[in-house]
């Protein structure tokens, strides 16, 4: 029976290697030409990765709990401040304006 | 939780439209009639490379015999991934690729009833390639939203890959209709061959299988044969018509009343002699494939005796 | 006026990647595993594209439509080595294909590694720009077909007793023929010599077959037919009808 790979590609610098597929072979060089054809022949790579199916380790789908985020945490997202800096910076801006028409008068 | 809560559970999941994955709990039928159903669509595939590939040493341009090629390479490539999704979810069931596989040599495991027929000219291959995978996009595009995620997934690849099928045999159909009066001559008659099977594809429109019921219980296929053939005329049938083809079949109309396409029903009892594997080409073709298999098994030997050996 | 020692070798090219990319293509379907299918079709798909390549700088040159070339050319006409004509094994592609895997790793392992240093001469010094040009890209794609024929000599070699005893009926047979792939003319277009191709062959071969304790064949035996002359075999015959079965029924109609 075949060993099982995982296939992960990196189509360009700029990318992370996302995973496509699997392939059946018979090592792990195999499975690395395989891929190529398999996984390739409309993209354009700069890497291909492949990972013993066993040699995944994963998070159990049906452990729905395991990804809550059920309190708020605007805390340390782009949401939590951009609103609130934003009503700030409004009124510096507006002061500076004002400044401004000050020193045209004089 | 009990067997029973976890069914119920199951069910309430697959009514929710939620998605089911290969390491979830699931009820030994759906795996087992998904595998079958996976399986058969997988090998499918892998069938369907034959009739076309008959045309690659004979393709009439070195433009051609490349697109040909490219278009059965997809075909074995669409089998692999329908392959390799089957194989995951039959591996608690012990099932190797090469159980599965040795089912369709045996007869066990069936392969599509369009794959059974021949296609003795040019003309066939073009007609293949537009309407027979113009057949297939409208089923597999009915199935990507099945409940089984895995399989959803890697159909979306497929259906991208179907776009350049359907482009290539266009453009192989086109060239025929717009040729020599014995190229039209050869594309008409090539129509006139497939329609029936081009039909018989979806299959009959009252069907009340067991596994085509389970299927639809499960969510795994949304849509009736009848909506998807009727589906198939609506995109095909103006275009069939705008080369100056003609649809075999005298009856053929567009029903304003019923607002459906009225075809002459073809003979559905062709396809129990096909599903025994008795259709026109069904042991040739099995035979090509069980014979490649069997001269090949030494190839396959000398892979695994790494696959064994590593870790 | 086209040098006819330019023509004569554009036609070699060409009829060598296509006569082989068409026997590759036979597989299609019958090879020894799906993954391998689909890989070994693109090395196909490469071939016979390499070939359509050359036809079109024998196009360029006024020498006809590269579709005429390919498809209408008699066997008498055809400059490809006999060695690439073969069949793939008893049988046709359409009925019972008994086709060989060993002697498809080494007719295909012998024939890349020449094209390989063909390539390498035409890319870095051909006289004819267009040839040298076309002559750079194709190299970086036999990369891919190398490495496949490589890995699988080795798989074979190394896999069970029954592989190896394959791979080596696979070589002996290769070996009848593989001498006629170094025929060849040396002019300003290919400057170099059959005994240089050779001897940069058998260096990089040799070390193939001695990793893996295999005895290196002594010598390159002279070809009996050799197909760069226009000799060939009854097997090249039976291949452009076939090829050419519906092309001929309207050349210069539009499929």
């Amino acid at each position: 029976m075949f060993n099982v790979y995982e296939v992960f590609i990196q189509k360009d610098h700029g990318s992370p290697h996302v995973w496509v597929g699997s392939v059946d072979a018979g090592s792990p060089d195999d499975a690395l030409l395989l891929a190529r054809e398999n996984f390739l022949r409309r993209d354009p790579a700069v890497s291909i990765w492949v990972v013993k199916q066993e040699q995944v380790h994963r998070t159990d789908y049906e452990d729905r709990d395991f990804f809550a985020r059920e309190t708020d945490k605007s805390y340390r997202m782009l949401t939590g401040y951009n609103k609130a800096n934003a009503e700030k910076w409004r009124k510096y801006k507006k002061n500076l304006l004002d400044l401004e028409k000050d020193f045209v008068k004089d | 939780m009990t067997d029973e809560e976890r069914l119920e559970q199951f069910m309430a999941r697959i009514e929710r439209g939620e998605k089911i994955e290969s390491t979830d709990w699931m009820p030994m039928e759906y795996r087992v009639t998904l595998v079958k159903f996976m399986q058969m669509h997988a090998l499918s595939e892998v069938m369907g490379a034959l009739p076309e590939k008959e045309w690659v040493p004979k393709a009439p341009t070195l433009a051609r015999k490349l697109s040909l090629m490219a278009k059965v390479q997809d075909e074995m490539g669409h089998g692999q991934l329908i392959l390799r999704v089957a194989e995951d979810l039959a591996k608690p069931l012990g099932k190797t690729r090469e159980d599965l596989v040795g089912e369709l040599l045996t007869g066990v495991c069936k392969f599509h009833n369009v794959f059974h027929m021949p296609a003795p000219t040019w003309a066939d291959a073009g007609i293949i390639g537009w309407l027979v995978d113009g057949a297939a996009v409208v089923t597999q595009a009915a199935l990507l939203d099945s409940s089984y995620g895995p399989y959803a997934r890697v159909l979306q690849r497929v259906c991208a890959e179907e776009g350049f099928h359907i482009q290539h045999g266009e453009s192989i159909c086109l060239a025929l209709a717009e040729g020599t009066p014995e190229q039209r001559q050869m594309l008409q008659e090539a129509l006139n061959r497939w329609w029936e099977s081009l039909l018989l594809f979806f299959g009959p429109a009252e069907t009340t299988s067991a596994s085509a019921t389970i299927l639809m219980k499960y969510r795994f296929r949304t849509r009736t044969n009848e909506e998807l053939r009727q589906k198939f005329f609506a995109k095909y049938v103006p275009r069939i018509w705008s080369l100056g083809l003609t649809i075999p079949d005298p009856d053929f109309r567009w029903d304003e009343a019923k607002q459906t396409w009225h075809y002459t029903q073809p003979d559905w009892t062709k396809l129990k002699a096909i599903a025994r594997n008795e259709g026109p080409l069904s042991q040739y073709r099995l035979g090509l494939r069980r014979m490649s298999y069997e001269q090949t098994k030494w190839v396959r030997e000398a892979l695994l005796g790494q696959a064994g050996a590593i870790a | 006026m086209t040098d006819p020692m330019l023509a004569e070798l554009l036609y070699q090219l060409a009829d060598d990647e296509l006569v082989i990319g068409h026997r590759d293509s036979e597989w299609l379907g019958l090879a020894p595993h799906i993954e391998e299918d689909i890989a070994f079709g693109s090395i196909a798909q490469d071939e016979v594209g390499h070939a359509t390549a050359f036809y079109r700088l024998l196009s360029d040159l006024g020498l006809g439509v590269a579709d005429d070339l390919a498809f209408l050319r008699p066997a008498g006409e055809r400059r490809n080595a006999v060695l690439l004509e073969r069949p793939n094994g008893a049988g046709t592609y359409l009925q019972d294909p008994a086709f060989d895997w060993g002697y498809t790793v080494a007719r295909r392992l012998a024939y890349d590694l020449y094209d390989a240093i063909r390539l390498e001469v035409l890319a870095t010094s051909s006289a004819h720009q267009p040839l040298a040009q076309l002559a750079a890209k194709i190299r970086r794609e036999e990369r891919y077909h190398l490495l496949h024929h490589v890995t699988w000599f080795k798989r074979l070699a190394e896999g069970t007793d029954e592989s190896r005893r394959r791979l080596a009926i696979g070589i002996e047979r290769t070996w009848e023929d593989v001498g006629g792939l170094f025929v060849m003319t040396p002019s300003d277009y290919f400057p170099t010599t059959a005994e240089a191709l050779v001897e940069r062959w058998t260096a990089e071969l040799r070390p193939q077959f001695l990793a893996v304790g295999l005895a290196w064949p002594l010598a390159l035996p002279a070809p009996a037919v050799d197909g760069r002359a226009g000799q060939h075999t009854p097997d090249l015959a039976a291949l452009l009808d076939t090829m050419g079965e519906v092309y001929r029924t309207a050349p210069g109609a539009s499929w």
